[in-house]
């Protein structure tokens, strides 16, 4: 890890969750290997603070909690994607990318080039 | 989005305990730290090495932990709350759905149980505001009413003498204060138009202090007007201030126009100032007042007394007294203070020889006479919410037989045993509240009713309301049966008989002989108690009945009555010249005149008070019988112009009438009753000799019917009657015999009276029939009420009867089928279903009538010419249950002879 982790940013984790469960139901851990493999280890997500959005994404209604087997046959609590959660991946998601699109066009030299 | 989706999911789950999420938390986390430990490792770090980058990379581990639990913790709280409110939800819909499926059972269920909640509101709603509900004085347990008594005659509740009241004060200790107060006719003449008596009562000073009694606005009066040093100012009652000055503050400067005085307002005095007042006075032994007065009396001005100014003998007794006991008194205490100055005050006054103190609970006074008629209606009443109580039960185990088969299926498909019980008493308690609310509405109408029908010397009636605590109570009695009547049918409905439900295809014939016999000891109940109402009712029907036809000794038909008060200012009454009070005897003689010539007047007369008022005795001597007369009682002394006796009906048994020539100049004479004669007249003819009091002798020169002035249900006691001219009163009772309808003439009655005063107060305008039916108004109301709940009772107990053979019947169609197969004759068919009934019937009847006769003891005191036990009663109720109950059973007979055998038998 050379290059320094980057903060989360408030309300990145629930999208980044939610992006993950979309593949399918998992556990805590295999979402938090899945966030930490995808961005190479670059955003530092604290394990408890997901943990804490599992919850606060279950009281919503995003998504909802079963106990099952792992690989590995372990009792193990698994998440996953209701159809509430998967249209809130969805606005958020666009609302994520309208944002980057929109501050990349500010720090962009050239406006119009997409980089 | 709606709220209940997330937590559907948590149905799959059993409920989770606070251990079990302590334990999934923990789990969750530590195959989480195992995971990435594994990983770690896997990647050529050594295990601790792994174990510390795991711990550093989730964070604080102690605080997720609890954080977890916490959120686990009350988001599984909530999704129960939430799933509880659901399956509520539900089977609130499934009963609904089930009612309006069988429109016929809930119309009877909600109407019985409605009636029976209804009635049982309005009637708790009178007895909370007349027995309950707290005086509005502060501690009214600690006042206590001051009677004296007298040996001789016998009486207990007569008000004292001033100067009495001024002795117990001086001399007794164990009150905090006493007060006294005397009642008082006055007339109020109002700026604009016609005079009005107004109740008023002239008050010792510590009146207002020994009730407790605040007043809205102004003040009380201070020593010094009471005791007549300062002058005179008056206090007037909320009604008169909102009726006659719109609740205006600026009356505290205006002045108030009284028997021709003119007195400034000092002070309002709240509603209720009053309070129990009419009921003291009415069970006085005389000088009741006003409190014979008629319908809605109450107190509308207190005057001070001026009990030091003005001149009061030991030998009138007109001094209401009232006391609050001193802190740590007892009433025993108390009263033997007062006997031991009563026996002072006999040893130093010759008045007051014979004479003892009574105390008296004021609340004993106000309630006790009514306490037992409002208890037995409540008992009644409390009776039908029983009897429709079962009823509903059993329309509710007539339905849970037809519906067993429903709950094997319902069980069959996984219900358990808890929901199964929980949609039955949901059930229930739909039912209940749904009639509470009815039953609610109902008692609001009820009691509107009630107070329209109520005899008028209910004390505190005005206050009465659908009260919270009827109302409260209402909603506890109807929870109660609901949940009660859940239990039954759900016991029913245990599915441990499933398979043989299923398979009988819903008649549930294997139970239905253990539910028709709860069924029966139901109808029995109810029978039961039925018949103990009708005893009930009947007997004290019969009291008024017998009471109606007692003969008062005075005939009231097409008599009209109206009283006066003669105002002293324009009045004078100076005792020295009595008899000879030229004014009065002159307004005498002119009211008789244009009386008598008022159109369709038969005869006219002026008596000092009506005849159903007690007036007021004295005492007396024969001549020549002195010695003897001291020990006998006190006589009525009533006055009467010559034709009293003919207008009112009152016979002549004896001797002569007084007539016109017995005025001031000629002989005093008076006529005695029958009651006198017997009395104190065994031995020796009354003709001819004399009677003295007041100083005077007057000549017997006649005997006349007794007349029952002390209300009808009363012997007439010993009474003389006086010729008016001889003996005129301040106050009066004009009676007209008429020809044709006596209300018709009550106008002319006024005007005339206007005419010859104007600034008189006539009131108690009436027929003379409705002075002594609303005598009776208590009893009345009593019977009536009585009679209206046994009349439901009955109803309810014979719709019970019906609906239990019917049923029956409905479940025995296959036998009856068989037996009518095998040859059994229409009439043998008739005569088991009849035998079942009257089975039900007699046994029920039975045990009403040993009921009835153990409760007997209860209803004794309100009785009156009847025995408890009345054979008459007993029979006739009895009879009438059989006759009704064969009645109710002759349609489910007739049913079952119409079975078609070959039908009942394919049928199965």
């Amino acid at each position: 890890m050379s290059r320094e982790s980057l903060e989360l940013m408030q309300g990145t984790l629930d999208v980044l969750v939610l992006r993950t469960l979309a593949w399918g139901p998992n556990h805590g851990y295999g979402i938090s290997k899945w966030i930490r493999d995808r961005t190479e280890g670059a955003l530092e997500v604290q394990d408890a603070a997901l943990y804490q959005a599992l919850r606060r994404m279950e009281a919503r209604g995003w998504i909802e909690a079963e106990w099952g087997l792992s690989e590995t046959n372990r009792r193990a609590r698994y998440y996953s994607l209701t159809a509430q959660g998967r249209l809130q991946l969805r606005t958020e998601a666009s609302t994520w990318r309208r944002y980057v699109e929109a501050v990349f066009k500010v720090l962009d030299p050239t406006p119009g080039e997409a980089p | 989005m709606s709220a209940g989706r997330p937590f559907r999911r948590l149905f799959h789950f059993p409920w989770r305990s606070r251990e079990q999420i302590r334990t999934d938390v923990d789990e969750e986390i530590r195959f989480h730290l195992d995971m990435r430990v594994e990983e770690l490792v896997r990647r050529g770090h050594s295990a601790s090495e792994a174990r510390g980058i795991a711990r550093r990379e989730f964070g604080d581990l102690d605080e997720a932990r609890s954080t977890l639990r916490l959120v686990d913790d009350t988001g599984e709280r909530r999704s129960r709350r939430a799933q509880w409110w659901d399956a509520l939800r539900q089977d609130t819909r499934f009963a609904l759905r089930g009612y309006a499926r069988s429109p016929v059972f809930t119309v009877a269920a909600l109407a019985t149980l409605a009636l029976g909640i209804g009635a049982n509101t309005a009637i708790f709603s009178v007895v909370d505001a007349v027995l309950i509900r707290p005086a509005p004085f502060p501690d009214p347990d600690r006042l206590v009413v001051v009677w004296e008594t007298d040996r001789n005659s016998g009486t207990s509740h007569e008000p004292a003498s001033v100067p009495d009241f001024v002795d117990f004060r001086e001399r007794s200790s164990r009150f905090a204060s006493l007060a006294g107060f005397i009642p008082r006719e006055t007339s109020f003449l109002p700026d604009d138009g016609e005079a009005v008596r107004l109740p008023a009562l002239a008050v010792s000073d510590g009146f207002t202090e020994t009730l407790g009694i605040q007043p809205i606005l102004g003040r009380t009066f201070t020593v010094e007007e009471t005791e007549g040093t300062a002058p005179e100012g008056v206090l007037i009652g909320e009604a008169l201030w909102e009726r006659r000055f719109g609740r205006d503050p600026t009356v505290l400067g205006r002045t108030l126009r009284l028997d021709e005085g003119v007195y400034p307002v000092l002070g309002v005095l709240p509603r209720g100032a009053d309070f129990g007042l009419l009921q003291l006075l009415s069970v006085a032994d005389y000088g009741r007042s006003f409190a014979d007065g008629g319908e809605g009396v109450q107190v509308e001005v207190w005057l001070p007394l001026q009990t030091r100014t003005s001149p009061a003998s030991r030998e009138s007794h007109p001094m209401f007294v009232v006391g609050r006991l001193a802190e740590g008194a007892s009433l025993d205490a108390a009263q033997g203070e007062m006997s031991t100055i009563a026996a002072e005050l006999e040893r130093q006054y010759t008045a007051n020889t014979a004479r003892g103190v009574y105390l008296e609970p004021l609340m004993e006074v106000v309630v006790g006479p009514v306490r037992p008629a409002l208890l037995l209606l409540l008992g009644a009443v409390a009776l039908v919410l029983l009897i429709a109580c079962a009823n509903v039960t059993n329309l509710l185990l007539a339905r849970g037989a037809a519906r067993s088969r429903e709950v094997a299926v319902r069980a069959a498909l996984g219900a358990g045993k808890g929901r199964l019980a929980r949609q039955f008493v949901v059930e229930s308690l739909v039912l209940a509240l749904a009639a509470a609310a009815l039953g609610v509405a109902l008692a609001f109408g009820g009691l509107e009713l009630l107070l329209l029908l109520a005899p008028s010397d209910l004390p505190r009636l005005s206050e009465a309301g659908v009260s919270l605590r009827a109302l409260g109570l209402t909603l506890l009695v109807s929870v109660g049966v609901g949940v009660a009547f859940g239990v039954l049918p759900g016991l029913q409905a245990r599915p441990n008989d499933l398979q043989s439900a299923l398979r009988s295809g819903g008649t549930g014939a294997g139970r239905s002989r253990g539910r028709r016999g709860a069924q029966s000891m139901l109808v029995v109940g109810e029978v039961g108690l039925a018949v103990l109402l009708l005893i009930g009712s009947g007997l004290v029907m019969k009291s008024l009945w017998r009471i109606i036809q007692v003969d008062p000794g005075f005939q009231t038909e097409r008599v009209l009555k109206a009283d006066y008060q003669l105002p002293a200012a324009r009045y004078p009454s100076a005792i020295a010249n009595w008899p000879n009070w030229s004014e009065i005897q002159g307004f005498n003689t002119l009211l008789l005149e244009r009386a008598e010539s008022l159109p369709g007047v038969e005869s006219v007369a002026i008596a000092g008070v009506h005849p159903l008022s007690a007036g007021f005795t004295n005492s007396f001597v024969v001549v020549g019988r002195e010695a003897e007369s001291a020990d006998w009682p006190e006589i009525s002394i009533r006055q009467v112009s010559p034709d009293y006796f003919s207008t009112v009906g009152v016979p002549l048994l004896e001797g002569r009438l007084p007539r016109e020539g017995d005025g001031t100049t000629a002989e005093p004479v008076l006529v005695i009753n029958q009651a006198a004669a017997e009395r104190f007249f065994t031995d020796q003819l009354p003709l001819g000799r004399k009677i003295a009091f007041w100083g005077t002798p007057r000549t017997i020169v006649g005997v006349v019917g007794n007349e029952r002035f002390m209300g009808v249900t009363q012997d007439a006691p010993p009474a003389v009657y006086l010729a008016l001219a001889q003996a005129p009163a301040t106050s009066g009772s004009l009676l007209i015999r008429t020809t044709g309808s006596p209300e018709a003439l009550a106008g002319m009655v006024r005007s005339m009276v206007a005419e010859i005063d104007p600034t008189l107060a006539v009131f108690g305008v009436e027929a003379l029939g409705e002075t002594l039916s609303r005598s009776l108004g208590a009893r009345r109301f009593t019977a009536l009420l009585l009679g209206l709940f046994a009349a439901l009772a009955l109803t309810l107990a014979i719709v019970g009867v019906h609906g239990v053979l019917n049923y029956s019947v409905a479940q025995r169609t296959r036998e009856i089928g068989i037996r009518m197969a095998m040859g059994a004759s229409r009439g043998s068919v008739t005569g088991m279903v009849l035998g079942q009934g009257m089975r039900l019937i007699i046994l029920g009847v039975s045990m009403g009538l040993v009921g009835a006769w153990l409760l007997s003891r209860l209803l004794r005191g309100l009785l009156f010419g009847v025995s408890a036990t009345d054979p008459a009663v007993f029979a006739g109720v009895a009879g009438l249950l059989v006759l009704v109950a064969l009645l109710a059973s002759w349609l489910p007979a007739r049913r079952a002879t119409r079975v078609d055998p070959m039908v009942a038998l394919r049928t199965e």
